[in-house]
Formats: C-alpha cells, structure tokens, sequence
C-alpha cells in the first residue's frame, strides 16, 4: 500500500519538479513523517518565486503508553518494569515519582525500572500515558517544509489545524491572493481548506 | 624535464625507498599521507621515470596512478552553510575531488541562497580569486540560475565550473558570456551520492574540472613560470623552520602557479622573500608574496618568465 495516497509536485519547469518531489520524499522519509501525511500537494514557480505545499493528515493514535515499551512484571511485593527504548524514558521516571514518590522509584541499570511498595496493579502503570508524539508533529512538518522549500525563502505563512495544512514561503512579500492559490491547491486534491 | 602529477599508493614497509627514489629522480612530494599501514604519496616526478617508480614499486605492491588534479586548488562554492546544500552535494563533490589528489576548499556565500536576494561579497571574490579554478554548485530552477548568475559571477577571473539542476544545453543557452565548463543534472538534492549514476555524475565533475585546468595549464606552459610552485614548497620548508610547527594538515599548499604559505603574513613575509633560490636570485625577485585573505595567511603567486627573464 502506498504511503500516500496523493503525492504531486506541481512547477512550471519539469525538471524542477522532478527534483523536488525526489527532495520531498527523501526529507519526509528521513524525519519519519510519511506514516502521517495522507495527501501532499506541492507547488513551486521560481518565476514568483513562490513555494506552496498543502496537505491532509492522517488520523492517528499516537499517544504512548508504558505497556508499549516496557513489560511490567509483578513479583513479591514490587513491580520490575524493563524498558526496550529508552526514547521515553525520562518523562516516565517523572511521572512515577510525581505519582508513587521518589522513596519506591529505583532504577538499577539503563534497562530496568522497579517499584516497591504501590498501591497501583500492573495493568494500571501499562496504561500510564507518557508522551505524544503528535504534541511536536506540528513543530517537525514546518521543520521539514523549511528545509524543502529552496533556501532564501524567509518569509513564511504557515497555518496547521488538525487535519489540514498549509505552507507557503517566498523571498518576496507574498502576494496578496495567497488564500486562492492555497484553495485551488486543495481543489487539485479534491479538498477543500 | 616536465613533471607530471601522480600519485602512489602502497603499504608503509619500505616506503622510504620511494620518497628517496622520487628526489633522487628531481621530483618532488607536495603531500604525504600515512593512513593506518597504507602510505598516499602526491607527487610530482618526471613524464620519463614513471615506469621507473612503477618498477621499483612493484615488489613493494605500490600502485602508481596518474591525478592530474594534484598540485590544484580547487574552491567548491556552495550557495550557503545551511542543510539545504551539506553535507549533500557540496561535501560529496569535495571529498570526491580530495581523493584524485586536489586540496578542495568550501566556500560557502553568506548571501547565496534564493533568487533576487542573492549576492557575493568582496571578501568572497577574493578568497574564490585566490583558487585556480571556482566550481558553482547551483539550485535546480533555470529561472533562478539565469536570474542570480551575473551577480554571482561578478569579479570572478579564475575559470568557472558550474554544475546545476537543469541539462548541460540549458545551461550553455542561459549563461551568458559562457564560462569554462557546464555539469548538468547535478543540483540540489539531500541524500548521499551512493548508486552508480550518481557517482558517474561525479566523474562527470572531476572529468570537466581536468578538462578546465588542462586548458590552464596549457596557457601557463606558453608563458613558464619562473620556478616550479613544488619547488618552492621544498625550499621554504629547507629554511623557514617555522612551518614545520604548523598544524594544518597543508601547511604548504601548492597550486598552479603559486603557494599558499599558512604563516602569518606581518611576521614571515619578509623572511619569505629573502629566500634564496639559486645564484643570489631570492624568492621576492621572482615572485610575488602578498597577504591571503584567507585568515592571516601569505600568498605568493610566482611571476611567469616574460616578466622576469629567468627560469630556475
């Protein structure tokens, strides 16, 4: 199944075009942010210059649990969790001694995590939410088109919201018909903004 | 006797015997790297003895290869510093151009990037002037090639190698006056040149740089230079003891018709041109030894025969 199900690289010169939709498939891939764009149009005429990209989002669960990358295991009075990435550590150590107190939080090694005396059962600390990635999606997509869109392109208007959105950067003023173009972008993908 | 560039590859053992057969012979050694147990000589020896050194390198398995680019200084002009051009192309091509034996530097443009805001300062000119020869890595839009190259060109005298997105026949029809060599198809991209077509696009660059300074050196052997730049490198480093102190991995760096000295200028120009060179004639007398705008360096760019009358 493809990644995306509309991907188009729209630019008056062909060759252009070619690059740049080689250049935005290798950024995305490298910042892991294929699995969440569901439809990517972009545009560029350096005659303007103007660089637009209009997208969806995909919907997706992404908060992380304990029980994602830990195994809980009970055993006489205290509960041994090991950790297979560490990616999320830190903020879990903080909400464990936030919950539990610092006195029954021990971390022996990198890998292992174990807490004496709580009130709390296994099933309980795997549901224990310690991150979401999707916080910082929005923050990662602008990174990520600032280091597609061609470079000089300083000045930016970018609106985000939870499903659509839009960048656009030029070296120029943009011109002051930016919402139509962004609306006709959408209408090539059978979108409305 | 003309020296040609090669340079020599072999393991560590006994690499003296080469060092010593390569000055016995009237060549000389511009760099010397000692990687693990393998040894990189560049060098260059006499056209007639290269088989010589292929002989005696033979039970040793050293391996002689012709780089022509040895002896070069290249600049690699890259639009910005910003990860939209590093590490992919601009590190990718010097590296390239590294190994067959040239020293490559970056210069990146304060004010490169984007089309109308593009510009080159003066202190950019004049470090790129100090190469012998400038390689422009461009963007992808022939709009924008078209529209920024007189900016970017202006004041550049050494030739020109200008590599970009659109087709090598685009960019000959859009850069007017023409420089000296076009690369196509080779512009912004952000991944590492691994797959075989991309490493013979960088052939294709080495191929047109050659090409390029070929043509240099051929002017230059129509009017010679008063003394080889190798020549000199060996001389200053008899008797300025000071550049055995630097740490730069070339103190010394030869290009064609001149060095770059990695001393201060205020401290050892002087001394540089007292240097005597043969029969009373000293290094100032043939030479011109100027300040670098590169940090506090020394240039000294060496004046061909039809303004000196001599050749040492």
């Amino acid at each position: 199944m493809l990644a995306i199900e509309y991907f188009e690289v729209e630019c008056p010169e062909p060759l252009g075009a070619a690059y740049y939709k080689q250049i935005t498939n290798v950024v995305l891939l490298d910042h892991n942010l294929l699995r969440v764009i569901h439809k990517l149009h972009v545009f560029i005429d350096p005659k303007v210059p103007i660089f637009v990209a209009v997208g969806k989002l995909k919907k997706i669960s992404t908060r992380v649990r304990v029980g994602d990358f830990a195994n809980v295991n009970p055993l006489e009075g205290k509960i041994t969790l090991v950790i297979s990435d560490e990616t999320y550590l830190a903020p879990m150590l903080k909400i464990f001694w936030q919950r539990f107190g610092k006195d029954h939080v021990e971390q022996p090694d990198r890998f292992t995590v174990i807490l004496y005396d709580v009130k709390a059962d296994p099933q309980e600390i795997e549901e224990i939410v310690v991150g979401d990635p999707s916080e910082s999606l929005y923050k990662d997509l602008i990174y990520a088109f600032r280091l597609i869109a061609p470079e000089g392109f300083r000045l930016r208007s970018e609106i985000f919201s939870n499903e659509k959105f839009s960048f656009v950067a030029s070296e120029n003023p943009l011109p002051e018909n930016i919402d139509k173009i962004i609306k006709d972008k959408f209408a090539l993908m059978g979108e409305v903004p | 006797m003309t020296l040609v560039p090669i340079t020599y590859k072999g393991g560590i053992y006994q690499h003296d015997i080469i060092i010593d057969l390569i000055e016995d012979l009237g060549g000389y050694i511009v760099q010397k790297h000692v990687i693990a147990a393998e040894v990189v000589l560049q060098c260059f020896v006499p056209r007639e003895d290269i088989d010589l050194i292929r002989q005696i390198a033979k039970p040793l398995f050293g391996e002689v290869i012709d780089s022509p680019l040895v002896g070069t200084e290249i600049a690699i002009v890259s639009m910005s510093l910003e990860i939209h051009h590093l590490p992919h192309p601009s590190c990718d091509i010097a590296e390239y151009v590294r190994r067959i034996g040239a020293k490559s530097n970056m210069v990146s443009l304060a004010r490169g990037p984007g089309k109308r805001i593009a510009g080159l300062n003066d202190e950019e000119r004049d470090v790129i002037n100090e190469h012998d020869i400038a390689v422009y890595l461009l963007g992808n839009f022939e709009t924008c090639i078209e529209y920024k190259w007189p900016t970017l060109r202006r004041g550049i005298d050494v030739p020109i190698v200008l590599c970009g997105g659109p087709d090598k026949e685009t960019l000959k029809r859009i850069i007017d006056p023409p420089v000296d060599g076009y690369v196509g198809n080779v512009g912004r991209f952000m991944h590492r040149t691994k797959e075989s077509d991309e490493l013979e696009k960088l052939d294709e660059i080495i191929a047109e740089i050659t090409r390029v300074l070929e043509k240099k050196r051929e002017s230059i052997a129509k009017d010679p230079l008063s003394v080889s730049p190798a020549r000199l490198m060996d001389l200053i480093k008899e008797q300025v003891p000071a550049i055995h102190e630097v740490t730069s991995p070339t103190p010394l760096t030869v290009q064609m018709a001149g060095l770059r000295v990695k001393l201060p200028y205020d401290t050892f120009a002087v001394d540089l041109r007292k240097i005597e060179i043969e029969d009373g004639i000293t290094l100032g007398d043939i030479c011109e030894v100027v300040p670098s705008r590169m940090r506090d360096y020394i240039l000294v760019k060496i004046l061909p025969f039809s303004e000196t009358n001599t050749v040492i």
